[in-house]
């Protein structure tokens, strides 16, 4: 989707189709005594697959916690399908739609996969849980054979999947990654990112935090990059100067780092 | 009950202006000028409960150390007045051994008393607070227990005689004014522990332990000093309290005095002397004006428990201290002074420099050092730069000693850094900060800096307890110092705040002060710029180089790009735990692997 | 002698056990060891005698009535003594409020029950001798117990929350979970443990206010040998503890009993800091 996605006229919501899925304003957030996001705006459409790049230290993941209700607000609105979700928590979010896979591929190691998905359906009535977690174990038939393993026995590119499938469970309208390619060999990122791509066709809209720049942009529609807490940068995914663009905020005007010199 | 002359040495560089002593020491003087008045009432009750007040104040005075300062939650400190009760009056009847002087059974209470402090206090050098807590109320009820059924000796259920101390203390008055003197002595020496480096590393050791391990503060020995100091101090007051009680049965050591001597500090307020002796004489006084209420005194002390904790864990302390109501200054920027910086650190001798060879960590299978080498040399400012999960601030942790790589070799000037030793780090002057600032919030921001140097006392814990002339001739040198190393990295203003007050940026100023204290041949900083403004990056910026002038090598770990390929000599870069590049900012931004791992491409 | 050493050693050794769960099913979905523990099987007695005794109530009545009254006053301490700390930075607050709250219990129970240790009814008045119900009560709790939980952590998808809430919190709560109803919940499941611990142990601990502290520490101690939240640990942990000092009692006497029970705690805490059967170490830096 091009960049046309976020243009004035778009954004007062014309048509049912056209109101984002996720608005956020002047968002700040933070950990005690230090302030993190300043001022972070973004907004994503329904079926729309999002990157969020920038460097380390740069509050992606902080914004995701944000948005998800894991870490309190200090200002600024975020709204999922219309809804504002200020001082609603994670559970909440996830109630509505909006699901956060955490970094770092936590799976629940002393209980079994299959568990892990029932977890993930624990809100939702006893007889829709076996269908909803066969539902999300057809993403990964690699896991769905190990049901009854435990989560520890996994490898990690194998817990990963298995809480994007815990992710998956909730038929998410909005689902944030993050880093869900760190620590995992480039086969198994393709596999993984792979879902990003199936879940864009079923419509349902992905925030894709990620450190592999070129694999995050081809699953893409459109890119924002955080440096220092701020959006610096929102562009379409396969705008042509994009790589360079993205150096330049990452580094900072004055002293472009020259990629092909 | 109060303590004279410098109580409270207040040691400064420029001698404490008058009026600034007369403040700290006026409540003390006021207290102990009531408390040298009272025989004019005549009334011998009154007697009874101010010297109860005095013995106890002389072990919650040691309690204080141990609960306010040290952090360590000792709520079963009546085993130690059980102890020190029993051991004199068993010494001074000669149910044991022939019988001794009431001195010396004294002055044996103090020494069991101080054994077994140590003893109940040795799972806190090891393990958490609640294990502490634990064995202390363990031992508690294992006293009383064997004060019950040792019948030959302790007399059992029926009891035994206190000791009787000779004229001119046999009187009421005489021995009030014994115990009053006493308690003026605890005042003083606990004082002169709570303003010395001790103090500060007691405080330091419970607010940021892993910032006191790198100024070189070892937790076991000081903690040990300060067990036996209280528990000498519990077992004499023991002493005293079964002379005052002329007879004592395990019934008069009851959980309930237990609770009290410990509220009465937490009441009183953490790091303070003055609120835990207002709290003593507060918690002695309550029951005798509010009689009717007696049953129900240990609820009230529970339920004040509970809410002190719950709405002022400051205490009495917080709200008397002047550093909570001194006015900030508005608008205030941090402004370093890298000029003051050759003044404070002097030029560092020549120095080999820090290698580390070989270096291979791992997490549970996870290597999260892959075989890194990395040299650092002095008067070189170094960046380590890479992705999330790369290894950096590892590195880091195993050259301060918090990691123990599972192979590789460091050495320092030449000769070999043992790995683990986090403790042992200062000492080869090695200096860092942390990602999060690693501060003791109660204490003032000069406190916080001066713990930085706290390995260059040489005055012990004898000449700290009794402040004798080198120990204050050292705390001024320190208090100079870190006024100088507070100018230097521009906090010079907030000098005598308490450090909580101070934003984000500001703590992180102050933690480069307090490595710098040290006057260290490397300095260690990790991410020193996230959380700063572009200003304040600017100023650290010059503060940084400033500092690699004075000859001292900087490791920097950092995201900032610009800050890095700013002022780096040299630059490696991490990825997966191993060097995928090293050289000088030039040759760093045309590496193309480094370019697209740091973007991640 | 030797079996009334094992017979009383595993009795008491039983409710040691379970005051050890007590702590245990409380840290895990809280990371807070509560005092309230022991004063927990202390109402077990208490108010067992009150329930079965002095209202004269049948055993099946005062049960359920003893347990539900120490459910309540599990949620009591998360409401009070827990939560309000559990966003502090220090996190040794917790050691001081629940204290608090537990000296309140004991002194409360201490002014409107009694001060004397009160008489605690025969339940089903089987067996005499070593096979007294009175020994064996308390083993049949403490299995009783561990086939339960056993079954609520296996078989049920609340246990397994709990599970999950216990190993890690954060990822619990992105997940989605009730976190602070299950930490209600695992409050209000500890109530009843310990209260299980006091009832089934009321014939050899009376109903006594002052059992409280006691419990705490002998309870306490299998949890720290066997690892903080490690209730197999605890359950090995406690018979073993309840063995020894019983036979150190026929053996060297009361006093030493007590003396060489603290000697042996102080010990093993120093060789094995983390418990003979292991606990997760902290992260520190």
């Amino acid at each position: 989707m091009p960049i046309s996605a976020v243009e004035p006229a778009m954004r007062t919501g014309a048509g049912p189709g056209a109101a984002p899925v996720l608005e956020v304003t002047g968002l700040a957030a933070g950990y005690g005594k230090i302030a993190v996001l300043h001022e972070v705006s973004l907004r994503i459409m329904p079926g729309e697959v999002v990157a969020l790049l920038g460097p380390n230290g740069a509050g992606k993941t902080t914004l995701l916690r944000a948005v998800s209700g894991l870490l309190p607000l200090s200002g600024g609105e975020v709204r999922f399908a219309g809804q504002d979700m200020r001082g609603a928590g994670p559970r909440e979010a996830a109630r509505a739609g909006l699901v956060h896979v955490i970094e770092g591929h936590r799976v629940f190691t002393q209980i079994s996969v299959a568990d892990n998905l029932l977890l993930a359906g624990y809100d939702l009535p006893r007889a829709e849980r076996a269908q909803r977690i066969e539902e999300a174990l057809e993403y990964f038939p690699e896991i769905a054979a190990k049901r009854q393993d435990r989560g520890g026995a996994l490898s990690g590119g194998q817990q990963q999947m298995l809480v994007v499938a815990q992710g998956l469970v909730r038929r998410p309208r909005l689902m944030m990654l993050d880093e869900p390619s760190a620590g995992l060999s480039p086969v198994l990122v393709d596999r993984v990112l792979g879902v990003v791509a199936a879940l864009r066709e079923k419509g349902t809209s992905v925030l894709l935090v990620e450190q592999l720049i070129e694999k995050a942009l081809a699953v893409s529609d459109r890119v924002y990059a955080m440096v220092q807490g701020r959006i610096a940068l929102e562009a379409a995914a396969d705008e042509p100067d994009l790589p360079l663009r993205l150096e330049r905020s990452y580094f900072g005007g004055e002293s472009p780092l020259h990629l092909h010199g | 009950m109060a303590a004279i002359d410098d109580a409270m040495p207040v040691a400064a560089g420029a001698a404490p202006s008058r009026p600034r002593l007369l403040a700290l020491l006026w409540p003390f003087a006021a207290l102990l000028a009531l408390a040298l008045l009272l025989p004019l009432t005549g009334n011998e009750y009154w007697a009874l409960i101010a010297t109860r007040a005095c013995i106890y104040w002389v072990l919650v005075s040691g309690l204080n150390l141990i609960v306010g300062f040290a952090g360590q939650l000792a709520i079963g400190y009546v085993s130690l007045l059980t102890v020190g009760a029993y051991t004199a009056s068993v010494l001074a009847a000669g149910n044991l051994l022939e019988p001794l002087h009431p001195a010396l059974a004294l002055a044996a209470a103090a020494l069991l008393g101080a054994v077994f402090g140590v003893v109940v206090g040795l799972p806190a050098l090891r393990l958490r607070t609640f294990y502490f807590a634990m064995t202390t109320l363990g031992f508690a009820t294992i006293v009383t227990q064997v004060a019950l059924a040792w019948q030959d000796v302790t007399g059992g259920g029926i009891g035994i005689t206190g000791p009787s101390l000779p004229a001119p203390f046999d009187t009421a008055w005489g021995f009030y004014y014994l115990c009053l003197a006493l308690a003026a002595l605890c005042t003083w020496i606990t004082g002169n522990i709570a303003r010395s480096r001790f103090g500060r590393a007691l405080v330091t050791l419970r607010d940021a332990e892993v910032a006191a391990e790198a100024s070189g503060i070892a937790k076991p020995w000081l903690l040990v000093l300060v067990f036996l100091l209280a528990g000498a101090l519990a077992g004499f007051a023991g002493g005293l309290f079964a002379t005052l009680q002329t007879y004592i049965t395990p019934d008069a050591f009851t959980f309930d005095l237990s609770l009290l001597f410990f509220i009465a500090v937490l009441i009183g307020g953490r790091g303070s002397i003055l609120g835990p002796l207002l709290g003593t004489l507060l918690l002695t006084l309550l029951p005798e004006v509010a009689a009717p209420l007696a049953a129900w005194s240990t609820f009230l002390y529970a339920a004040l428990l509970l809410v002190i904790v719950l709405a002022i864990p400051g205490g009495i302390a917080s709200l008397i201290d002047p550093r909570n109501r001194r006015k900030l200054p508005e608008n205030r920027a941090v402004i370093p002074r890298p000029e003051l910086l050759p003044a404070l650190l002097g030029q560092q001798p020549r120095h080999a420099g820090l290698t580390l060879r070989d270096i291979v960590l791992a997490f549970g299978g996870v290597r999260a050092i892959d075989g890194l080498d990395l040299d650092l040399r002095p008067g070189e400012v170094h960046g380590l730069i890479g992705p999330n999960g790369s290894g950096k601030t590892t590195t880091l942790n195993v050259i301060s000693g918090y990691y123990r790589p599972e192979t590789g070799g460091m050495t320092c000037d030449g000769s070999p850094l043992p790995a683990g030793d986090a403790v042992g780090r200062a000492a080869r002057g090695i200096a860092r900060t942390f990602q999060t600032p690693r501060v003791v919030g109660e204490a003032s921001v000069l406190e916080n800096v001066m713990v930085g140097a706290t390995i260059e006392g040489r005055a012990g814990f004898l000449e700290a307890l009794l402040s004798l002339p080198r120990q204050r001739r050292e705390e001024r040198m320190l208090e100079d110092r870190a006024r100088q190393a507070l100018q230097a990295v521009g906090l010079g203003a907030l000098a005598d705040i308490r450090a909580d007050r101070l934003q984000h940026s500001e703590l992180r100023f102050m933690e480069i002060a307090r490595a710098l204290m040290l006057r260290p041949a490397f300095l260690m900083l990790d991410e020193p710029a996230a959380g700063l403004s572009t200003d304040e990056i600017k100023r650290l910026d010059q503060l940084i180089r400033g500092v690699s002038r004075q000859g001292i090598g900087v490791l920097l770990v950092e995201h900032h790009a610009d800050l890095i390929f700013e002022i780096c000599d040299r630059i490696t870069v991490l990825n997966l735990g191993k060097v995928l590049a090293a050289g000088t900012p030039e040759e760093i931004r045309s590496h193309k692997e480094v370019v697209s791992a740091y973007l991640g491409g | 002698m030797l079996a009334s050493i094992l017979a009383s050693g595993l009795a008491v050794g039983a409710i040691y056990a379970l005051i050890g769960i007590t702590y245990n099913t409380m840290f895990a979905t809280s990371r807070v060891m509560s005092f309230t523990a022991g004063q927990l099987g202390m109402l077990g007695g208490v108010l067992g005698s009150l329930f079965a005794l002095r209202l004269g109530l049948p055993i099946l009545l005062a049960l359920p009535l003893t347990l539900a009254a120490c459910a309540l006053v599990g949620v009591v301490t998360e409401y009070v003594a827990v939560r309000p700390v559990l966003k502090s930075l220090d996190q040794h607050l917790y050691v001081l409020s629940t204290l608090a709250l537990a000296l309140m219990i004991q002194q409360v129970t201490a002014l409107t029950w009694s001060t004397e240790p009160q008489p605690f009814p025969r339940l089903l008045g089987i067996g005499e001798g070593i096979w007294d119900e009175k020994y064996w009560l308390p083993v049949l709790a403490c299995a009783a117990t561990i086939i339960g939980l056993e079954y609520l952590y296996r078989r049920t998808l609340v246990g397994r929350a709990f599970l999950a809430v216990a190993e890690d919190n954060f990822a619990a709560r992105a997940l989605g979970l009730p976190e602070r109803n299950l930490r209600i919940a695992s409050y209000a499941l500890a109530g009843a443990i310990g209260a299980l611990a006091g009832f089934a142990g009321g014939q050899l601990l009376l109903a006594f206010f002052a059992n409280g502290p006691l419990l705490n520490f002998y309870g306490f101690v299998p949890v720290a040998l066997g690892g903080l939240g490690n209730n197999r640990g605890a359950v090995i942990g406690g018979l073993l503890l309840g063995l020894f000092q019983q036979a150190a009692n026929f053996l060297v006497g009361g006093i030493f009993s007590s003396v060489a029970v603290f000697a042996l705690f102080i010990i093993v805490l120093l060789a094995v800091p983390q418990g003979m059967f292991g606990a997760p170490a902290a992260r520190r830096v």
